[in-house]
């Protein structure tokens, strides 16, 4: 009988540990070289597309996106046929995984959102795919406009803060929108990407909450968070798609993302 | 009181002044943008917001700083010339109440643009 009650026990335990350890936050990330291009800076920036768990360092496989390009003086212009393959790694894994970069010339003054589209990507441990329609804005030469437009995504984060020229301590603020209208009471995941250029002491989350902060919008699927480090913060806003894709035989649902990625800089450099 | 009210009126007028003259000189930064093409220089000017910098001057320096040419940038901000040179050009914009910036044209880029 006594056996029986702790063999029990461990399994519930068991089950518990299993149902409550959070699955760790996936995050499309679009990471350019650069979020200012001044006069004097060269006029050339490098884009790293990925699939990542920004703070854990995790890469995970990321096939050719579906789309890739800029908009500027709301002009969008297709890149997808410039990506080139990448391989990479974060500390604790053993594999490479694939990712996708670019080379891409600034030519005039003004705001250049990069976006990308990805491939559905399958996630087995939460039984749906993954999209996650991720964004960047790229500031040139002096011209600040831009980046507080919609380009169109199904789901994207608008922001309601410039998204350049960013202090430690800041909040950025953003709004939610699903096919164009605010999505009330969203529910925003935000992560510190641990490798970000510069980073000189990687955060070592004392707990599993710490790994991703997590804030809701208000009725108007507006939301804020203060960023606490230098470095890139992505915010990442998830909703259940209308539709489904089709696994094994199977239609499931799709975790459909609006990621949004800024750089702060420390307004107190040690 | 009316002198207290009148030296109140004052101090306001005054702190308006003042608002106003820091608020144009930290928001009002002036930018210009080169390109050549076909032969000719063209130059934008431009506020952070988009706002065209009219009436600004513009000078055209060589890579030995000798002035080459002035102009003045139209309605729209823009002021365009003959490619003067093919050098590495430093193309400046002086605007009104001391707003200066400048522009690195480098001679690759103008040569590609003759």
């Amino acid at each position: 009988m006594r056996t029986k009650i702790s063999v029990m026990f461990v399994l519930v335990l068991a089950v518990m540990v299993i149902v409550v350890h959070p699955v760790p936050a996936h995050f499309g990330a679009v990471i350019p070289s650069d979020d200012i291009v001044t006069m004097e800076d060269s006029k050339t920036i490098n884009l790293q597309v990925k699939f990542i768990h920004p703070l854990e360092m995790h890469y995970m496989q990321m096939v050719k996106p579906k789309q890739f390009g800029v908009v500027h003086g709301s002009k969008k212009i297709d890149l997808l046929d410039n990506l080139q393959e990448a391989r990479g790694k974060g500390p604790g894994q053993n594999q490479e995984f694939t990712f996708w970069a670019i080379d891409y010339k600034i030519r005039r003054p003004g705001d250049y959102t990069f976006y990308t589209e990805p491939t559905p990507y399958w996630e087995p441990a939460e039984d749906v795919f993954i999209v996650h329609y991720t964004k960047v804005c790229v500031n040139a030469l002096g011209l600040e406009k831009g980046w507080d437009e919609p380009i169109g995504l199904e789901t994207e984060i608008i922001p309601m803060t410039r998204p350049y020229g960013l202090w430690t301590g800041n909040l950025f603020t953003g709004q939610v929108l699903l096919k164009g209208k605010p999505i009330p009471f969203a529910e925003v995941e935000v992560e510190y990407l641990n490798e970000s250029p510069g980073n000189k002491k990687v955060v070592v989350p004392p707990a599993d909450p710490y790994v991703t902060q997590v804030v809701k919008a208000d009725v108007n699927g507006v939301f804020s968070y203060a960023m606490p480090k230098a470095g890139w913060w992505g915010f990442s806003a998830l909703s259940e798609a209308e539709w489904t894709l089709k696994h094994a035989g199977q239609e499931k649902g799709v975790e459909i993302g609006a990621v949004f990625w800024v750089l702060t800089r420390d307004i107190n450099p040690k | 009181m009316v002198n207290l009210m009148k030296i109140m009126n004052y101090m306001l007028v005054a702190v308006f002044i003042l608002l106003l003259g820091s608020g144009s000189a930290l928001a009002h930064k002036v930018n210009l943008f080169a390109y050549a093409d076909g032969g000719k220089i063209y130059t934008e000017s431009y506020f952070p917001d988009g706002k065209p910098v009219t009436g600004g001057k513009v000078l055209v320096y060589d890579s030995r700083e000798t002035l080459l040419l002035e102009g003045t940038t139209d309605k729209e901000g823009l002021f365009s010339f003959d490619i003067p040179k093919v050098d590495d050009l430093n193309i400046v914009i002086d605007a009104s109440m001391g707003h200066r910036n400048s522009f690195k044209l480098e001679k690759a880029e103008v040569e590609a643009g003759k």
